[in-house]
Formats: C-alpha cells, sequence, structure tokens
C-alpha cells in the first residue's frame, strides 16, 4: 500500500469528506456557506491531480488493486487505481476546468435557493469523473459512469419546477439508460470471460484465448454504450434538450467532461475495439455523421445554448471521427482542448445570460454585446478562434491532427474532414457576429448589460488561457500518453503536417468565418429569411434531419408494444390462473355445500358412519 | 348368563340407536340416547360386577348423573321449542342447510 502515493489518497478523500461535512454539518446550519468547503476541496484536488500528473511524466505508472469489494468462489471484483498517461492526462483536465466552473459557478448561482443543493451535487459529479478516470477495471468504471449519469439527471431537473427541465431531465436519463444497459451487458460478458477480475490489463491479456463472438459482442456493446454517454448518432438527442440545466452544469458536464467519458472509454478498451474488424471504421463513420449532422443544425439554431450543445455533439463527433483512423491519441488531445474552449464558450453565455437577467438566451435577444462586455467578447473570441482550428489557438493543433489524418485517408473520409472544418467555424462566428458585433435587434429587456463580478469572469479568463494554450503541449502530452499506454499505435498526437492539409484546413475554418461575416453582416436579411423562404430546409434542420420524430415514434412504439405484450401476459396469464382457481374453489364449495342438508338425521348418519371408520381402524 | 346380558345390552344400544337416526320426533330421539347410555350401564356394570372392579361400577354411577343431566337439558330445550311455538320435530330444525 505503501506504494500508492498520497495525492492519489487525496485526489478521492478530499472530494469525500467536502461533500460529507456540507451535507452534514454546513448545510443544515449555513446553507449559503456550502460552496467553502467544496472549493476547498476543489484546490486539494487539482494540487493531487498536478502532483500526479507530473509523477505519471516522470514515468510513473500505477496499477493497484486496493480492496476485493467482492468474493464469491473464484470470483472477485476488485477495486483499485489505474494512474496512466491517458488517465491523468484527461484527470488533469477535469481537475483544472472543474475547478475553475465550480468558482464560476458558486457566483453563478449564488442566489439561487437551491444553491447548497446544486453545490452538492456538482461536487458529487466531480467526485464521481475523477473516480471514472482512475478506476483500473471495468466493474469500477461501469460504477462511476452511472454515477455521473445519475448527476447528470438531477442537475438537468436541477430546476425541477420548470416542466420542460423535468422532460429534458428524464429524456437524458432515459436515453443513457438505453447506452447503460449496453455497457452493463458488456460488463457482465467481460467478467464472464475473466472470472470477474475485470481490471483493463487482464481483460487485455486475455482477448486473444477468448471465443471470438464474446469479444466481437462486447466491444460493439461498449461502442453502443459510448454512443449514448457522448451523444453520437442514434442516442445523441438527450444532450441539447439537457441545455434546459443551469450554465454551469452545461459547460463542466454536458461540454468538458462528462460527456467525453463516452470517448475516454473508447480509447481505454481500444485494444478491444481495435481487434474487432470494421468496428473503427463503423465508430469513424458514425462519428462523421454525427459530427455533420449535429454541425448544420447548429447553424440553424438561435438559442446561445443550443448552439454550443448541437457543436459539442459535433465535436464528439470529431474525436470518434479520429477514432476511426485508430488516432486514438488525436482523439485525447482534443478532448483536452475541446474541454478548455467549449468550457469557455458556455460560461461566457452564461456571463450574457446573468447580464440580461434570463436563464437561456436567443440570438434575437442580442447583439452589440462586445462594448458593454468586453471581457466576455474577449474570452469568447479566443475560445471561438479555437474552435474554428485557426492558428495559433489550441483547437488548431488537436483538430488539425484529426484532419492531417483524413487528409492522409483522402477520398471522403477528407471531404468529411473538410466539411467539418467550415462547419464548425461558420457556425460559432455566426453566433459571435451576431450576439457581440451586429446591431441589437430587440430593445426590450435591461439595455444596460454589463459585466458581472469578478467571480464570474476570472475563471472565464483562466480558462481561456487554456482555450488558447493548451495545443501548445502536444510534445509533453505526448510523453505523458506514452507512459503506461496500452496499443502499439496511434500515440503521439503530434501529426506529420503536410502543407496541403494545413492549407486547407486554414481555407476551410477561414471561409467559414468569412461566410458568417457575410451572411450575418453584409447580409443580415438573408439570415432571417432563409426560413421564410425554405420551410421545409428549416423543418428538416429543426427536426434534426427527422431523427428527433423517428426517436419519439419509435419510443411511443417500444412503449406500446411492452404495453400490449403486459396485458396480454396480465390478463391471459395471471388473471387466468388467478380466475381459475377461485373458480374451482367456488365449484368445489357449493358442491359441498349440498352434503349440508340441515337435517339432523342425516348428520347423525354422518356422524354414525364415521364413528364405524374410526371403530374399524381402531379394532382391526 | 354372560350371553344373554351382552345380548340385551346390544339389542337395546341398538334400539336407541335407530330411535336416535330414524325418528324425526326430538322427544323420541332424546329417549333413544337414554336407551343408548343405560344399555351401556347394563353392560357396564355386569362386566364390572364379574371382576368386582369398585371403578367400573363407580363410572357406572356418574354415567347414570351424566345422563340425567342430559336428560334435563334436552327436555328444557324441547320445552322451550315447543313454548316458542317451533315444531318438536328435527326435519324443521334446518338452519345449518348450506
Amino acid at each position: 500500500m505503501n506504494l500508492v502515493p498520497w495525492s492519489l489518497w487525496l485526489l478521492i478523500a478530499s472530494p469525500v469528506c467536502a461533500i460529507l461535512a456540507v451535507f452534514f454539518f454546513v448545510r443544515p446550519r449555513k446553507p449559503q456557506w456550502s460552496h467553502w468547503p467544496i472549493l476547498g476541496s476543489c484546490a486539494l484536488v487539482c494540487l493531487a491531480a498536478t502532483d500526479l500528473t507530473s509523477r505519471v511524466y516522470a514515468g510513473m505508472v500505477l496499477d493497484v488493486p486496493v480492496a476485493i469489494w467482492m468474493l464469491g468462489g473464484d470470483w472477485y471484483l476488485p477495486f483499485g487505481f489505474r494512474v496512466d498517461g491517458l488517465g491523468t492526462a484527461v484527470l488533469l483536465m477535469v481537475a483544472w476546468v472543474g475547478a475553475l466552473i465550480q468558482v464560476y459557478a458558486s457566483g453563478y448561482m449564488k442566489h439561487d435557493p437551491g444553491f447548497s443543493r446544486f453545490v452538492l451535487l456538482f461536487h458529487l459529479f466531480y467526485l464521481a469523473m475523477i473516480g471514472l478516470l482512475v478506476s483500473n477495471n471495468f466493474v469500477q468504471l461501469y460504477l462511476f459512469w452511472e454515477l455521473v449519469g445519475v448527476c447528470s439527471y438531477f442537475l438537468i431537473g436541477f430546476w425541477y419546477q420548470k416542466e420542460s427541465a423535468r422532460r429534458a431531465a428524464l429524456q437524458a436519463f432515459l436515453a443513457n439508460r438505453v447506452g447503460d444497459f449496453g455497457l452493463m451487458l458488456a460488463v457482465l460478458l467481460l467478467m464472464a470471460m475473466t472470472h470477474g477480475n475485470t481490471s483493463f490489463s487482464s481483460v487485455f491479456r486475455l482477448l486473444p484465448a477468448a471465443p471470438t463472438e464474446m469479444v466481437t459482442l462486447a466491444a460493439f456493446l461498449v461502442f453502443w454504450a459510448a454512443t449514448a454517454k457522448s451523444a453520437q448518432f442514434p442516442l445523441y438527442f438527450w444532450l441539447p434538450d439537457a441545455m434546459e440545466g443551469p450554465t454551469p452544469v452545461s459547460a463542466l458536464m454536458h461540454a468538458a467532461t462528462m460527456v467525453t467519458a463516452g470517448i475516454f472509454l473508447l480509447v481505454r478498451a481500444w485494444p478491444l475495439i481495435s481487434s474487432i474488424e470494421l468496428l473503427p471504421q463503423l465508430i469513424g463513420w458514425v462519428g462523421a455523421a454525427t459530427a455533420i449532422g449535429a454541425g448544420l443544425v447548429a447553424c440553424a439554431k438561435t438559442d446561445l445554448k443550443r448552439v454550443l450543445a448541437y457543436s459539442t455533439v459535433s465535436h464528439l463527433g470529431i474525436m470518434a471521427f479520429a477514432l476511426g483512423f485508430g488516432e486514438t491519441a488525436p482523439a485525447v488531445f482534443h478532448l483536452l482542448t475541446h474541454g478548455f474552449f467549449k468550457a469557455v464558450l458556455f460560461l461566457c453565455v452564461g456571463n450574457i445570460a446573468h447580464a440580461l437577467g434570463k436563464a437561456s438566451v436567443g440570438v434575437d435577444e442580442t447583439g452589440g454585446l462586445a462594448a458593454k462586455m468586453p471581457l466576455t467578447f474577449g474570452c469568447f473570441t479566443a475560445a471561438a478562434l479555437s474552435l474554428a482550428g485557426l492558428w495559433p489557438f489550441a483547437g488548431f493543433y488537436s483538430k488539425d491532427s484529426i484532419l492531417d489524418a483524413a487528409f492522409h485517408q483522402g477520398g471522403l473520409q477528407a471531404a468529411a474532414g473538410v466539411a467539418i472544418a467550415f462547419l464548425s467555424s461558420f457556425y460559432i462566428f455566426r453566433m459571435l457576429f451576431l450576439s457581440f458585433l451586429g446591431p441589437r435587434r430587440e430593445q426590450r429587456g435591461p439595455g444596460h448589460a454589463h459585466e458581472g463580478e469578478p467571480v464570474l469572469g476570472i475563471p472565464v479568463f483562466f480558462l481561456s488561457l487554456g482555450a488558447v494554450g493548451a495545443g501548445w503541449l502536444s510534445g509533453p502530452l505526448s510523453r505523458l500518453l506514452a507512459s503506461g499506454w496500452m496499443l502499439r499505435t496511434g500515440m503521439s498526437p503530434v501529426p506529420d503536417w503536410t502543407w496541403n492539409g494545413l492549407f486547407a484546413s486554414q481555407a476551410c475554418a477561414l471561409a467559414g468565418v468569412g461566410a458568417a461575416y457575410f451572411l450575418t453582416t453584409l447580409r443580415p436579411q438573408w439570415d432571417w429569411d432563409w426560413r421564410r423562404r425554405f420551410p421545409r430546409v428549416e423543418r428538416l434542420l429543426e427536426s434534426d434531419f427527422g431523427w428527433k420524430p423517428t426517436v419519439a415514434a419509435f419510443s411511443a412504439l417500444v412503449v406500446e408494444a411492452a404495453g400490449m405484450f403486459s396485458r396480454g401476459w396480465d390478463t391471459r396469464l395471471w388473471d387466468g390462473l388467478v380466475e381459475s382457481t377461485a373458480d374451482w374453489a367456488k365449484r368445489g364449495g357449493e358442491r359441498a355445500a349440498s352434503l349440508a342438508t340441515g337435517q339432523l338425521n342425516d348428520y347423525l348418519w354422518w356422524m354414525l358412519a364415521g364413528t364405524t371408520g374410526l371403530l374399524y381402524l381402531v379394532l382391526r | 348368563m354372560t350371553l344373554s346380558i351382552w345380548g340385551v345390552s346390544v339389542l337395546l344400544f341398538l334400539a336407541g340407536l335407530a330411535m336416535v337416526v330414524l325418528r324425526r320426533q326430538l322427544l323420541a330421539m332424546l329417549l333413544g340416547l337414554e336407551l343408548m347410555i343405560n344399555s351401556v350401564n347394563i353392560a357396564l356394570v355386569y362386566t364390572g360386577s364379574l371382576w368386582a372392579d369398585a371403578e367400573a361400577l363407580s363410572a357406572a354411577l356418574l354415567i347414570l348423573a351424566i345422563a340425567a343431566a342430559e336428560v334435563v337439558v334436552g327436555l328444557s330445550l324441547i320445552l322451550k321449542l315447543n313454548g316458542a311455538g317451533a315444531p318438536v320435530d328435527s326435519s324443521g330444525l334446518s338452519e345449518l342447510k348450506g
């Protein structure tokens, strides 16, 4: 046990202690002070995560069983930690981004009556996400996977007085349930394969000996789980509606960290995934379709948070797209930079909403905010440049390492890469021009929008430093990822640049910016007219290319079929069983009643017969 | 001697049984019951005296007392029924009919 460094214990213990302390001591007495222990715990977690990362960077890899959780025969479920390059790279981002967003949230949510509940749930999520990243086996990972899911459910439905929030929370929970069920089945298959010890190293060691069908099924189920958590094509639809939650929740959980857990799981399980032929390609195509589809839909959305939500779906698609080439390290790299710039974008939208005194803001309610909110404007612009993938911002390095792989493949993949690069820069700059530069479209509401207090500004500023500069660290990142990397390939996020690729990606991004400028500033009426001119296109985009109604119809069908089946089961089998038993008893009783004539002499005959019978039995 | 006394006892018992089971009139049924009890008593007294067994003889006395008490209960029930205008006939008393 003395091999486990202190920072690993601190990483888990400090959130646990903070949550318990707030729940039992602070919340009952001074709920408005709930954030102080939590923020202290955030600081400790950042310290611990940084220490762990520096140790791993120096070459330490830790894979220790800590305890046996369950024991039965030759089956056992161990509980342990794995601290390696992949885990700590994501952990470092989660710790710092999470801590900064919690600082922001403690200011943003200060006047909410549910402040203390919010802070507790938010920190519980933080703990669960950290636990997910340092798990060393599939069962433990699944445990934390569900814990982040349930925190997401509680926080989307945080304003439970709102009907739409409740519905969105339920939808997110159910969509994730469909995916999580897949992960559960995969974990059970892996347990059957390894006698319960599902630690990553032992699973991957036993892979070649395991039956092919089992491995194939488990790999597909893992991918299925990732499509739900990381909002990929069949199951992505919960994420845009999840924006009903408070903005810090959208920033931390539904953009920077929780939704990337699916990508993290795929990278973790990559030896399993890549052992199946064509599955990586399938992941790549699903990712490309999601990225392009969500990018197109994002261009048509007016609500600021929804644009960002579809952008998140699109960027998760880009990460899956990268996985399709087996480029795991670039996917992780993009996961990290995306965490920074998307958190900045969400928090900036939160600042706008705070300045306008609203929970959600549409583009038609903003405009001309650049002069009134210079800090927010600056941070938003930096993050938008990063998202669009323009040199030298963080997104450029990570996205280009993916696009570069796509260009090396050529053909359809290259075309998909071009489309993705253009779309992401177009929708984010359309949003930027409309909100910050264009004329104010509506004069209702407080016209005196202004920057919030420092607690709303400072975290955004620090996060935007990450959004600008995180990309310069691809060299150290590749060294970090190398320690404890369980794969033979795809270790380095540093691509072998080609001038053509660089030129293509930058041209696409600049074309997106130009198109956005043209449409919003030079021809502003077009941006509003197209909805009237092409109602069919609008309907197509509003319904996510018809997928939303399809999902609704399909779920209704499933529910109806399940209802009919259970009704048949109930009426035919159970009712029949109960009713026939009752009928049998009733008819038997009627027959027995005919023996009771009420005539004394008849009873005497029976008595005589009984006595005679007994005498015979005794004297025989 | 033994045979005749046992024979009388069995005859009386069967006669009492037939009265109880076959007759419908409550008084007759009560009479049959008395006959059965006392026919058993005859056999008991005779057999007890053969072995000069005091316990058997005292049991016979006890049975006499119980029979007397039973007659009292039975007759008072019949009187009660008669006073209430109910039939003193077992076929009319059929409230236990299922």
